[in-house]
Formats: C-alpha cells, sequence, structure tokens
C-alpha cells in the first residue's frame, strides 16, 4: 500500500458559513495503480491532489504515505516527504523560461545534492529515455506544448519517485499530442510508477485503472481498493 | 551548486534588459556620487595631517566678547610669540607667520642678480626660524637650523628653485626682490613644496625684517609647539598672563581709555590644533586662508548617504516588483524539490551579482566623473587605486550592500507557498503596500528638499553676482607688479590717460577684493567724550581718481581735488557706515583722529568692499603717496581687447624687464565668491544625481504596479473602461503620495536652507515661488515617469494577461 487517506475533511469559512472542498474523503493507493480523478469543475479534483501532494493541509482526517502519518508530521518533514517521493506535473508545464531542456531536468538532481557525475547520468538517461535528446539545449519557449509537457514528465520522473500526480496533464494540448502523452502514462505505469491523473476527458480516464468521481468534494459511487 | 544559482542570475539579468539596466545603473549611480563624496570628504578631511606632531602643533586664537558678539582673531603682536616660549615651559617653541601685504608679503617681482627679467611671483611670507621647526620643514638643501636667521636670507620652494635653477644647486644664489638692488637675498634653503593638503601655501619665506617690538600692533599668526604632557585647557587659562603682563600695560601707556582696557580683561587664548584649521575656522577670524567648511562635509555626507539609501531601496523596490514573475519559479522549485534556504541562497547570489556588477560600473562612472568633479571642487583627488585597502573595500560594500539589500526579497520571495502561487490566488506584494508607499514618500521628499536646496543655493548666487555693489566693477583692469613703476608710476599713469581707451586711471593698494591690502585702525572723535573706546574702521590710501575709477557715489560733500591743498594732508572720506559708527547727523567738517587729525570733507555711499558674507563695515579714505602700488584701470566700454594691447605696449615701454599681466575686477569679485558657487555647483550636481535616482525608483514602482495590477487592468478593459479611466487610476495613487512628499519637505527644506543663508549678510527672501517650482519639478517628473507605465498598461491587450487562467 502506497498511500491511504482517511475521513479527510477540507474546508473554508466564508461568512459564517463553512463551505466544503473535501468532505469525508477515504482512498487507499496501492503501489502500481493507474488512477484517474473526475468530477465537474469546482468538485476538489485539484485539491485532493494537492492534499495527496502536500503542497495542501487538510482539516480533519487521517492521511498516511508509505506508512508514515501525514497529518502529525511538522510541514518540514512533510515537505522532505513529498520531495523525496512524489513528482509534479502541471497542465500548463511549469517549466523554468530561464534554463534549457537540460537545465530543468537537472534541477530536481541539484536540490537532492546529487553528485555531478551520477546527475549528468542520470539526465543523459532521460533525456534518452523520452528521446529528447536533439532538444536539450533549447529553452521551453522553443518548444511545442507537448514537447514541453513531455519534459514536465521527464523532469517529474527524473528523481525516480514512487508517484506522480498529474493535474489535466493534457489540458493544454491538442488531441493528437494528448493522445502521446496519455500513451507514455501508460508506459510507465507498466514499468511500475503509480500514477494519479485529474482529467476532464473519459477518453483519458480510460488509461487509468480505476476511476475517482467527485462531486462538491464528495466521492460518489466510491471504489475503495 | 553557487555555478548553477550563478548561471539563473546571469539569465535572469540578461531576460529583461531594460529593467536590469534601470536596477544596475540606478545602484551605479547611486554608488559613483556616494564614492565622489566619501573622496572629497576624505580630501577635506585629510589636511594638516602630515605632521608627525600634528597633536601638539596649535594655532593661537584671541577670543573676546564684544559689541555683543563673538571676536575672533589669530593676529598678535610681534613679541607675543617669543613670551610664550619663554613664559611657559609646556611651550617648546613658538613660531610667528607674517602675511600681511602691508609688510611685503603676497606678490612680488623677482630676478636672480645679475639679470635684468623681473619675474611677478606669488606666495612670499615673513617666518622667522621656528616656523620651518614647528611645521617640520626639512630643507632638500640647505641647512634647517639657521635658514632664516640672518636678515638676508630666504628660503624658496623646491618647484621655484627648480623654475630658476634648473641645472639644481639653488644654494647660495643671490635674488632681486621688486627692484631692489641695494638689498639682495641670498638663497639659505629649498624646502620641499607644502603639500596640497595643507593650509599654509607659500614658496618663499623670508626671515622677519620687522623691529618693532610694540605691545599694541598685532600682524602675526602665532603657532606653538606644546609638550605631550601638556594640559590644553590649563595652558590655555595661564596664556592670560600675557594680557596682563604685557599687553594691558602697553595699551596703558599708549594712552587707552578704562572701556578698552575692560574689554581686554575679558578676552582668551585658544589653542586650535593644527588639523583643524583648515575645516574649523570661523570666518570671523580674518585670517585670510582659504577654508573648507565642516558643515559642507556633514551635508555632503548625509546627501551621500540618501543617495545609497535611495539606491537600495529601489534595488529592493525592483526586486520584490519582479516577484510576480518569480514567483511562479519559486512555486516551481519548491514542488521539484527546493527547500526555502536553497531559494534564500539562489535570490541573495542573484542580488550579489548585480551589487557586484553595480559596483564595477560605479566605480567605472565615478572615474569617469572624478576630473569633471575635481574642475567643480576645485580639488585634485585621485583614485585611491594604489591604497591596499581600496579594492577589498569595495567589493567587501558591494558584497554587504548586495545581501541587505536582497535579504528582503529573497526572503520574500521564497516564502511564498508553492499551491498558492501555482493556482495563481497570490497576489504578489499586496501585504507591505504601506511600506511601499512609505519609501516612495521619503524618495520624494528627499528629492524634493535638494530641489528646493538647489534652486535656493542658484537664487543666491544669482543674487550675490548682480548685486548692486555700490561701484562698478566692469571694465577695470588690474595691473600686476605695478609697484615696480615706483617713482615712475605717476608718468606712466599720464601716458595711460593719453590712450582713447582709457577712461580713469587710479593707483592704491587698496581695492574691493580679496587679496587686497587692508588696514584696520581706531578712530576717536577730535574734541568730544574722552570715555569713548575708540571706533574700528579701514583706513585705506588712495590716490585722486579712486572714486572716480571705480564708480563709487559721493553722498555727501565732494571727492578728492587736486586743487585743494589741504587734501594732500589731512582731508578724509569717509563711507557712510562710518558716518553712522561715529554717530555724525552732518559729518562734513568734523574731526576725527587716529593719531593724527584728519577733516572729513566727503560721505560716500557704502560700497561693497569684502565678500557679501560679511556686513559693510566702517571705511575711511585719504589721499597719500605711498600703498600706491597696485593701478586700476577703467576702460571704455567698446573694445576692450584694443585697450589692453595699447596698456600692454606703454608697460613694455616702462618696464621693460617685466612681463605685462592683469586681471579683471569684476573676475576677482566673482573669485572671491568662488566657495559659495563652488558648493552651489557641487550640491546641484548630487541633488540631480538624488532626483534621478529617486525617479528610476518610481518607475520601478510603477512598474511593479502595474505587474500587480494587470489582471484587474485587463479585465477592467473587457469591461469597455476607456484609456483616459485607467490612466487616472494608476496615476492617482501615486500622485497623492507625492503630494504627501512635498508637503513634508517643504518645511524641512526651508529650515536647512534658512541656515544655510544666515551665513550670509546679504540675502535673497525664500519666496513661496521657490516651494511650488520645487513641488511642480518634482510632480512634472513623477508624472512624466508613472505616465511611462501607465499608458502602457492602459493599451495592453487584455487577452494576454487573462488567458493563463
Amino acid at each position: 500500500m502506497l498511500l491511504q487517506l482517511n475521513n479527510i475533511f477540507k474546508w473554508v469559512n466564508s461568512g459564517g458559513q463553512r463551505i466544503f472542498l473535501l468532505k469525508d474523503i477515504n482512498l487507499t493507493v496501492a503501489e502500481g495503480e493507474f488512477i484517474s480523478v473526475m468530477g465537474p469543475s469546482g468538485s476538489g479534483k485539484s485539491t485532493l491532489l494537492n492534499v495527496i501532494g502536500m503542497l495542501d493541509n487538510f482539516d480533519e482526517g487521517e492521511y498516511s504515505f508509505l506508512n508514515e502519518p501525514v497529518h502529525t508530521l511538522k510541514e518540514k518533514n512533510r515537505a522532505n516527504l513529498y520531495k523525496q517521493y512524489i513528482g509534479f506535473v502541471f497542465q500548463s508545464y511549469h517549466l523554468l523560461d530561464d534554463l534549457t531542456v537540460k537545465e530543468n531536468l537537472e534541477m530536481p538532481l541539484l536540490y537532492k545534492k546529487v553528485g555531478s557525475s551520477e546527475r549528468k547520468s542520470l539526465v543523459a538517461d532521460t533525456l534518452d529515455r523520452f528521446n529528447i535528446v536533439g532538444k536539450k539545449d533549447l529553452f521551453p519557449s522553443q518548444l511545442s506544448g507537448g514537447q514541453q509537457q513531455l519534459v514536465g514528465i521527464a523532469r517529474a520522473l527524473i528523481s525516480s519517485p514512487k508517484l506522480i500526480l498529474a493535474d489535466e496533464p493534457t489540458g493544454n494540448l491538442n488531441s493528437k499530442q494528448g493522445e502521446e502523452i496519455m500513451e507514455l502514462f501508460k508506459q510507465l505505469n507498466n514499468e511500475g510508477v503509480t500514477i494519479i491523473q485529474v482529467t476532464h476527458s473519459e477518453k483519458n480516464a480510460t488509461y487509468g485503472s480505476r476511476t475517482i468521481n467527485l462531486l462538491d468534494g464528495r466521492q460518489i459511487n466510491a471504489l475503495n481498493g | 551548486m553557487i555555478k548553477n544559482y550563478l548561471k539563473i542570475a546571469w539569465r535572469s539579468i540578461k531576460s529583461d534588459k531594460l529593467f536590469t539596466f534601470i536596477k544596475v545603473g540606478g545602484f551605479a549611480m547611486g554608488i559613483a556620487a556616494c564614492l565622489l563624496i566619501a573622496l572629497f570628504i576624505k580630501d577635506e578631511l585629510s589636511y594638516d595631517q602630515q605632521y608627525e606632531n600634528k597633536d601638539r602643533i596649535y594655532r593661537v586664537v584671541l577670543q573676546g566678547f564684544m559689541d555683543g558678539e563673538i571676536k575672533k582673531s589669530v593676529h598678535f603682536q610681534l613679541p607675543f610669540a617669543d613670551a610664550l616660549q619663554s613664559d611657559f615651559p609646556e611651550i617648546e617653541k613658538a613660531g610667528k607667520i607674517n602675511m600681511s601685504e602691508l609688510f611685503g608679503a603676497g606678490k612680488r617681482g623677482l630676478r636672480l642678480t645679475g639679470e635684468s627679467q623681473n619675474n611677478f611671483e606669488d606666495g612670499f611670507v615673513f617666518a622667522n626660524q621656528n616656523i620651518l621647526e614647528i611645521l617640520e620643514i626639512t630643507l632638500v638643501q640647505g641647512n634647517t637650523k639657521e635658514a632664516l636667521l640672518q636678515p638676508d636670507n630666504i628660503v624658496i620652494s623646491k618647484s621655484k628653485a627648480d623654475k630658476y635653477f634648473p641645472e639644481g644647486n639653488a644654494l647660495g644664489k643671490s635674488i632681486v626682490l621688486d627692484n631692489n638692488t641695494s638689498r639682495p637675498y641670498t638663497i639659505t634653503g629649498v624646502m620641499p613644496d607644502f603639500p596640497k593638503k595643507s593650509h599654509l601655501q607659500f614658496n618663499f619665506l623670508l626671515p622677519i625684517e620687522d623691529t618693532n617690538m610694540s605691545w599694541t600692533n598685532q600682524n602675526y599668526f602665532t603657532y606653538v609647539l606644546v609638550d605631550e604632557n601638556a594640559s590644553i585647557p590649563a595652558l590655555e587659562k595661564k596664556m592670560f598672563s600675557i594680557m596682563e603682563n604685557y599687553i594691558i600695560p602697553a595699551q596703558l601707556a599708549y594712552g587707552r581709555d578704562p572701556a578698552f582696557i575692560q574689554v581686554l580683561k575679558t578676552v582668551e587664548y585658544k589653542l586650535q590644533p593644527i588639523a583643524d584649521i583648515h575645516l574649523r575656522s570661523d570666518l570671523a577670524m580674518g585670517d585670510g586662508l582659504k577654508h573648507g567648511d565642516i558643515r559642507f562635509v556633514w551635508l555632503f555626507g548625509a546627501i551621500a548617504g540618501f543617495i545609497l539609501l535611495l539606491a537600495c531601496i529601489n534595488f529592493i523596490n525592483l526586486s520584490t516588483a519582479k516577484s510576480a514573475n518569480r514567483a511562479k519559479e519559486v512555486g516551481m522549485r519548491k514542488t521539484v524539490g527546493a527547500y526555502k534556504n536553497n531559494l534564500v541562497a539562489q535570490f541573495l547570489t542573484e542580488s550579489v551579482l548585480y551589487s557586484l556588477i553595480s559596483f564595477l560600473l560605479g566605480l567605472m562612472l565615478a572615474w569617469v566623473l572624478l576630473p569633471t568633479f575635481n574642475e567643480i571642487a576645485a580639488k585634485s583627488i585621485l583614485f585611491p587605486w594604489e591604497v591596499w585597502w581600496f579594492v577589498p573595500l569595495m567589493a567587501s560594500s558591494a558584497l554587504f550592500i548586495g545581501i541587505i539589500a536582497g535579504m528582503y526579497p529573497a526572503f520574500y520571495l521564497s516564502s511564498f507557498r508553492p499551491v498558492n502561487v501555482l493556482k495563481g490566488s497570490l497576489s504578489v506584494g499586496s501585504k507591505s503596500g504601506n511600506l511601499r508607499s512609505g519609501l516612495v514618500v521619503f524618495q520624494f521628499a528627499a528629492s524634493v528638499i535638494l530641489i528646493i536646496g538647489t534652486l535656493i543655493i542658484y537664487k543666491q548666487m544669482d543674487y550675490i553676482l548682480h548685486k548692486e555693489l555700490g561701484y562698478d566693477k566692469d571694465q577695470v583692469v588690474i595691473l600686476e607688479g605695478a609697484n615696480i613703476l615706483g617713482n615712475k608710476s605717476e608718468s606712466f599713469k599720464a601716458q595711460l590717460l593719453q590712450l582713447p581707451q582709457v577712461q580713469a586711471v587710479t593707483k592704491s593698494d587698496y581695492l574691493p577684493i580679496d587679496g587686497a591690502k587692508r588696514n584696520g585702525n581706531t578712530f576717536k572723535k577730535v574734541g568730544e567724550g574722552i570715555e569713548d573706546r575708540g571706533i574700528p574702521a579701514q583706513f585705506w590710501r588712495v590716490d585722486y581718481d579712486y572714486i572716480k575709477t571705480l564708480g563709487v557715489k559721493v553722498k555727501e560733500g565732494r571727492d578728492f581735488s587736486r586743487e585743494i591743498a589741504s587734501d594732500s594732508i589731512n582731508s578724509m572720506i569717509i563711507n557712510a557706515k562710518m558716518a553712522q559708527d561715529l554717530g555724525y547727523e552732518n559729518p562734513i567738517g568734523k574731526y576725527i583722529n587716529n593719531g593724527r587729525d584728519w577733516t572729513i570733507v566727503g560721505v560716500v555711499q557704502d560700497f561693497h568692499f569684502k565678500s557679501l558674507k560679511e556686513d559693510i563695515s566702517a571705511l575711511t579714505l585719504v589721499v597719500a603717496n605711498n600703498d600706491l602700488g597696485a593701478i586700476s584701470v577703467k576702460l571704455k566700454s567698446d573694445n576692450i581687447g584694443g585697450g589692453l594691447a595699447a596698456i600692454e605696449a606703454i608697460w613694455n615701454k616702462n618696464v621693460p624687464n617685466q612681463a605685462f599681466a592683469y586681471s579683471f575686477l569684476d573676475q576677482k569679485f566673482t573669485q572671491m565668491h568662488e566657495d559659495v558657487q563652488r558648493m552651489g555647483k557641487i550640491f546641484n550636481s548630487f541633488a540631480l544625481f538624488a532626483i534621478l535616482v529617486a525617479c528610476l525608483g518610481l518607475f520601478a514602482l510603477s512598474a511593479f504596479m502595474v505587474e500587480q495590477r494587470k489582471k484587474e487592468i485587463s479585465i477592467r478593459l473587457v469591461l469597455g473602461a476607456p484609456f483616459k479611466s485607467i490612466y487616472k487610476l494608476l496615476t492617482l495613487d501615486f500622485l497623492k503620495l507625492i503630494v504627501i512628499a512635498i508637503l513634508i519637505a517643504i518645511p524641512i527644506g526651508w529650515y536647512m536652507m534658512n541656515r544655510w543663508l544666515e551665513d550670509f549678510a546679504y540675502k535673497v527672501d525664500i519666496g513661496w515661488e521657490i516651494f511650488l517650482s520645487a513641488g511642480g519639478i518634482a510632480m512634472a517628473v513623477a508624472v512624466a515617469t508613472i505616465s511611462y507605465q501607465s499608458i502602457g498598461a492602459a493599451l495592453i491587450k487584455p487577452l494576454k494577461s487573462l488567458r493563463t487562467e
């Protein structure tokens, strides 16, 4: 078991009223799963992803990640945890415009204090694996959207995380590019990477092994595996 | 890691060139201004530091309370120094210097014995042997111990020795001064040139010729070398015994009245450390030396601090202004594993890099501007590259300021929470709006104060240079070294008057400019109260044409006339101030006495014969046949050049052995106020610097504001807001701050400039128009700066900033 969420609540207080962003979420994710989170706008998909990614806090409930009780950890330890095990992929790629493809890939390794030679070989391997060796000295603005997202995924994967969180990874791409990215996810999942993706598209959801539907912060037809 | 930081920093510098230019340029300007001022201050503070015994060398100052104000004097009697040395064991040596032109100090005609060509030289002074020892003058040729002991000795400076004796040996050579071949001098020493940073600047030291050991004549500066264990306050007190034992008895014997003796009993002797003389001497001392002013040192120091502060504030503001763009980067880096301290280190590296580049640019800028600055400030400051601490100091300052200025943005930016910035819900920088407004107000208040200062200094300068002086300074040529003419001067004058270009000619060493002869006397009214302690007044010896040549107006009575025989014997013309001091309603025909009786035959209108910092004081004029060395020629207004050429021809005929040299009275007048003008110019240039830096700051802030409100503006534009309303929206907020800044600046500026003007006896009024124009200038500059951004913002394509949602 990779992670488990038990009765997670998240709310904001607005004008004396409590508005629930997440309401009683229960979810268990095993290693090797590929989960799609679906639901209309404002249903709490991204919030759930951020909570899982430990970028955002929740107000009530228990969250254990690799048997660590996340809800009791201090902010700093929590950050250490996600930095070690989780990779993020964003809808708008979030590459650093001032850095080349190679440097963008290198960045997570620098923060992990990976030695120079190991870093070089990891970057070279990754460039090779994603077939972007020819693009390594280009800046993000010189790439197409699909290529940028490819770099985004490569960057998320370079430090070998256990879990990839992808927030509408194909949302800014055309259908052909989107398909390629989903195929890539599929392949990564087959290689053993756990993936949770947020998506609007039924078609993309089918790439996953199961789907979680959210509405107004609640799970509907939840399948607790 | 650090390499990576540097690389990122370099990329971010390159990626926004305009922004980088403003950030670095503004900072560099601040640094350059600060550096120049620091060098100026260091130069001013380093006067008279060269003496090994500098803590033991003092100049004696007399301080007394007279007519309701503190009067100071540095002139003492000939036997004063000797008495100090013999009466007080604490005083190791006492030396004296006479710089008075009445005795022949200042400018003289010089030639080597056996030659015929005279050279006009400046920097003659009378000094005794002790002066050489107190001022630690070690001769490069000759015996320091006895160089000024004989009456025919002369010590000359190295540069003059090189000029006259290029082959090397000046010692023992004979020279003649002012054609006086009967009394040649023998060079007994060559001294090193006085350092540039010495309050004394002489080229020729003559032994003291004066033998009048009277305790009632005061002509000598007195310098003392004090024993290292002596208590200065105690010694100052003890020195009063000189007054009791020598001066008061002498004054009583001279017949001074009791009131005067009472005043003498209240005076004090003070010892002024030699290193204080340059910056901490009162104008009231009347020592006739060129001084700096400690208040300007403070003022400039404050300006330098201001400019640096403004530049640092800008640096911080510009960094935070860009934070909206960097927020995404921070979020991203955090999600891929950056810790807060990684980011702090990254932003600090960037800031230090900016700072280093700015320092380099600032150094270069200061280096390029230094010659211009030297010209304005009349200095010869060099860049202290060779001083061991200079480069390390600059480098560590760059590091320090880089870290300080980068601290706020670094911690501010690195504290962003990734989920907030990535979601785009963080409105960057809205929290510290008050701080930022405060900084704008501060910057602009400082600028407005400087503008007010600039305007008032300019107005005062203009007032001084164009003030009705009471005499006509234009087209008057002063012939330098005309005393060489000796008894030929009367015929020379007659020849000049033949020239069609010449309107009038007068002979007198007393002229209404600095550096001309002065002679203070005390006058008594003849036949009136004996209690009266005498009226101090200048006593000038002139010729018949003096009043006419200088265009001074006769108010009552008459000008001197050759037709009236008594005019060359006992007639006197006084100025209106003298008439007032005497208390005479109708002074014509009255008698006054300064050792002999004079009949007042005329009263002239007051004219400014001193710097306008000082009030016009009492003045008396008599016709005489000595002190008539300097010749002044009033030319007719057309063809000055022709007039000069004609005068030169006549000069060469009469004085074939000395080159023709001249100056203009109006130039001399301008020189007299050079210090004010110079300080004004320095002040103005740095005010300009500060205003520029402040404008860059405003530019940065308006950029920041536009960045922050881009989305709001876009939405407004989409909803159909016209250009005008967007422009107003963005500009008005800032204008409010500028108005507050102006309101704060006006009283401070008014107070500061009032203090400055107090220095002048004749000054302009600070009117409302000054504040109006200062405020107007600041406002105009601010509007122009903000508009650049506001117009840009009002013209953005709304889709661009909304699309990311």
